[in-house]
């Protein structure tokens, strides 16, 4: 009986380590500063954290298909500064399915030739993250976009409103997450992502239009991006030319955090969400713990290294794995 | 007329010659980061435009993107190219100084803009161009000790700093100014804490949450530029908060804005316009051989609610 119990508790630590850690550290800053568990502060990092996760939500599809995303940061600055141009041009109405057009033209591009071409998605991608920053610089000329009556639009609701107390932000994050993960998990379209990413020449023996689902897995991120933008825009009302930049990376690390493998073939979006959550937390904890900010740097990427260190561990069911 | 055949000399002899001189004087310069903000593409404008309404004057304008390493490298290539002077605006004030000595080496004068770099590198500069941080700092935290005092709160008030990009030499002046000034003019307020906002409005409403939920009492904010500013008021607004004191540095549109509206307090007006036209002016009083101050500030005067009607909206 007793033996059953540890191997069941065992078995969940390996499918889980992850969790396991995210707990972990919750209960760590807990205990070092009592603001860190309140409603206020929670619901806040998780409306910071929305921006990133929803695009961590879009790259998890591109990752587990077995390819990279580096122009998201660009991209979710074109979108916000679209946007929010757009907004007093065209109105709120017209202009946000305008940028969401825009943006999905950017990622089918990519798509295309990630594909279609079958470029290597990290040149592709990295290229595109100057180039998009380029298009952005030069569809704004450089200047900060602001918009001009921030008092009298309904747009600030997708940043700034709640519904029975929850803020959007959040609702979009998980209503995002839920329809995803279905879409992942549960449809013929999901599994084929896992066959591509896992192994494509075997996907293309089995009748897996390999180009096309790798096209429809960076329509879906430069959606998410997309949706992204439009909460970050709505959050601030006005925005920099660069206010996405280097989040690439943070998506990457949420994505990869939550166990999401780089080879592709395997992650989920529920725990993506997890590593994003992870992230935003970390942040405010460190924050409200009160470090010098020179040593956040250093104790935020321990952490990340700890959290991977317990994932692997617990997999593995040992804590050391010297190679060979 | 003296002042061109002095500068054709000068020409002739740094480029011994070699190029054909069509031009007075050519005048290099490497930006940090034009389109980061809308300070430094409104710098690059004026700047261009100075340098094309002076018919002496040919340019080459580089922007190093923020990164140190393509900002050394474009360095070199105005050494290369054999400009007369070499206008810098560093991405970073220690990394630069071996770039710095280079082009002194090779005759080619230096002008710092915007940013000075670290000491030590002093000796290959001709002259620093520019604001003077400082004194802008210390200006911020006697505008907001001011304003504690007309409240009545000069005994009490407890203060956050958010501050620009670590590292950046602009950054860290600002803060030790309004960090000595404070406790000289108001001693009794308290700095409860400070942060790093990036000089991102995004980042410093992140950090601004942060510190409301740490906090319950907080009179007065400063942030190291307004841009970070209005993120900061931002997060108050949502969580609402009342009464607090913003006071900001280098007066954004956002931030005339939301002066003009009663949410923020004050700030440092600072012009691109001002700051690019002194650069390229210095450069040329170099070039001509005229004395140069080594700092060569232009004024940034106070801004706040009481006299924002004797200054324009900035247009960045």
């Amino acid at each position: 009986m007793a033996a059953l119990t540890t191997k069941n508790i065992g078995g969940f630590l390996a499918r889980q380590g992850i969790i396991v850690a995210f707990v972990l550290f919750m209960i760590g800053f807990a205990l070092a500063n009592d603001r860190f568990i309140t409603m206020d502060n929670i619901f806040g990092v998780i409306r910071s954290s929305a921006i990133l996760g929803v695009m961590a939500l879009g790259v998890t599809f591109v990752v587990i298909g077995g390819n990279l995303d580096l122009s998201v940061g660009s991209m979710m600055s074109f979108s916000t500064i679209v946007v929010l141009d757009l907004h007093d041009k065209l109105g709120p109405a017209l202009g946000i399915p305008a940028m969401y057009g825009m943006t999905l033209a950017l990622g089918a591009f990519i798509g295309f030739l990630v594909g279609y071409l079958k470029l290597n998605s990290l040149i592709v991608t990295l290229g595109m993250l100057s180039a998009i920053h380029g298009l952005t610089l030069t569809y704004s000329g450089g200047k900060n976009m602001d918009i001009a009556d921030k008092e009298g639009t309904w747009f600030g609701i997708f940043g700034q409103g709640s519904i029975l107390g929850v803020p959007v932000p959040i609702l979009i994050f998980a209503l995002l997450a839920v329809v995803l993960s279905m879409v992942l998990a549960k449809t013929p379209f999901g599994r084929k992502v896992y066959a591509v990413g896992g192994n494509g020449m075997a996907a293309t023996f089995s009748g897996v239009p390999r180009a096309r689902v790798v096209f429809m897995t960076y329509l879906i991120s430069a959606f998410c991006v997309a949706t992204a933008g439009l909460i970050q825009a709505s959050r601030s009302l006005g925005s920099q030319n660069t206010v996405g930049q280097g989040m690439e990376l943070e998506v990457l690390a949420a994505v990869i955090l939550g166990g999401a493998s780089l080879l592709g073939g395997s992650g989920t979006v529920f725990k993506t969400v997890i590593g994003v959550l992870i992230l935003g937390f970390i942040q405010n904890g460190l924050l409200l713990v009160g470090l010098e900010f020179y040593v956040q740097y250093v104790v935020t990427w321990v952490i990340i290294i700890l959290a991977v260190w317990l994932d692997i561990a617990a997999k593995r069911g040992r804590l050391l794995s010297p190679i060979a | 007329m003296k002042h061109s055949i002095t500068a054709t000399l000068f020409a002739s002899t740094a480029l011994l010659g070699t190029a054909a001189v069509a031009q007075e004087m050519t005048i290099g310069i490497t930006q940090n980061n034009v389109g980061v903000d809308s300070y430094q593409t409104t710098y690059e404008k004026a700047f261009i435009a100075a340098a094309e309404a002076n018919p002496d004057v040919e340019t080459v304008v580089l922007d190093a993107g923020g990164d140190v390493a393509r900002q050394i490298a474009q360095m070199e290539d105005l050494i290369q190219q054999q400009v007369d002077a070499i206008i810098i605006w560093p991405t970073n004030g220690e990394a630069v100084i071996p770039a710095v000595r280079k082009a002194h080496q090779a005759d080619i004068p230096v002008i710092v803009t915007n940013s000075n770099i670290a000491e030590q590198g002093f000796d290959f500069v001709a002259s620093f161009s520019g604001p003077d941080n400082i004194t802008q700092g210390r200006r911020s935290a006697e505008i907001m000790c001011d304003k504690f005092k007309d409240m009545g709160i000069e005994d009490e008030a407890k203060v956050v700093h958010i501050t620009g990009q670590p590292g950046y030499t602009t950054a860290i002046e600002r803060a030790k100014g309004f960090n000595d000034r404070l406790p000289e003019v108001c001693p009794n307020v308290e700095q409860i804490d400070q942060q790093p906002g990036d000089w991102n409005r995004e980042k410093s409403q992140q950090v601004m949450e942060a510190f409301l939920v740490k906090y319950d009492d907080i009179d007065g904010v400063y942030s190291g530029d307004d841009n970070m500013g209005v993120g900061a008021l931002n997060a108050a607004k949502a969580a609402g908060r009342e009464g607090i004191i913003f006071v900001g540095a280098t007066n954004f549109a956002v931030g005339y804005e939301a002066m003009a509206a009663g949410d923020y307090w004050g700030s440092i007006y600072q012009s691109p316009v001002d700051d690019a036209e002194a650069a390229l002016q210095t450069a040329i009083d170099v070039l001509n051989g005229e004395e140069v101050p080594f700092l060569n500030y232009f004024d940034t005067p106070k801004i706040t609610q009481d006299n924002m009607d004797q200054f324009d909206k900035p247009v960045f």
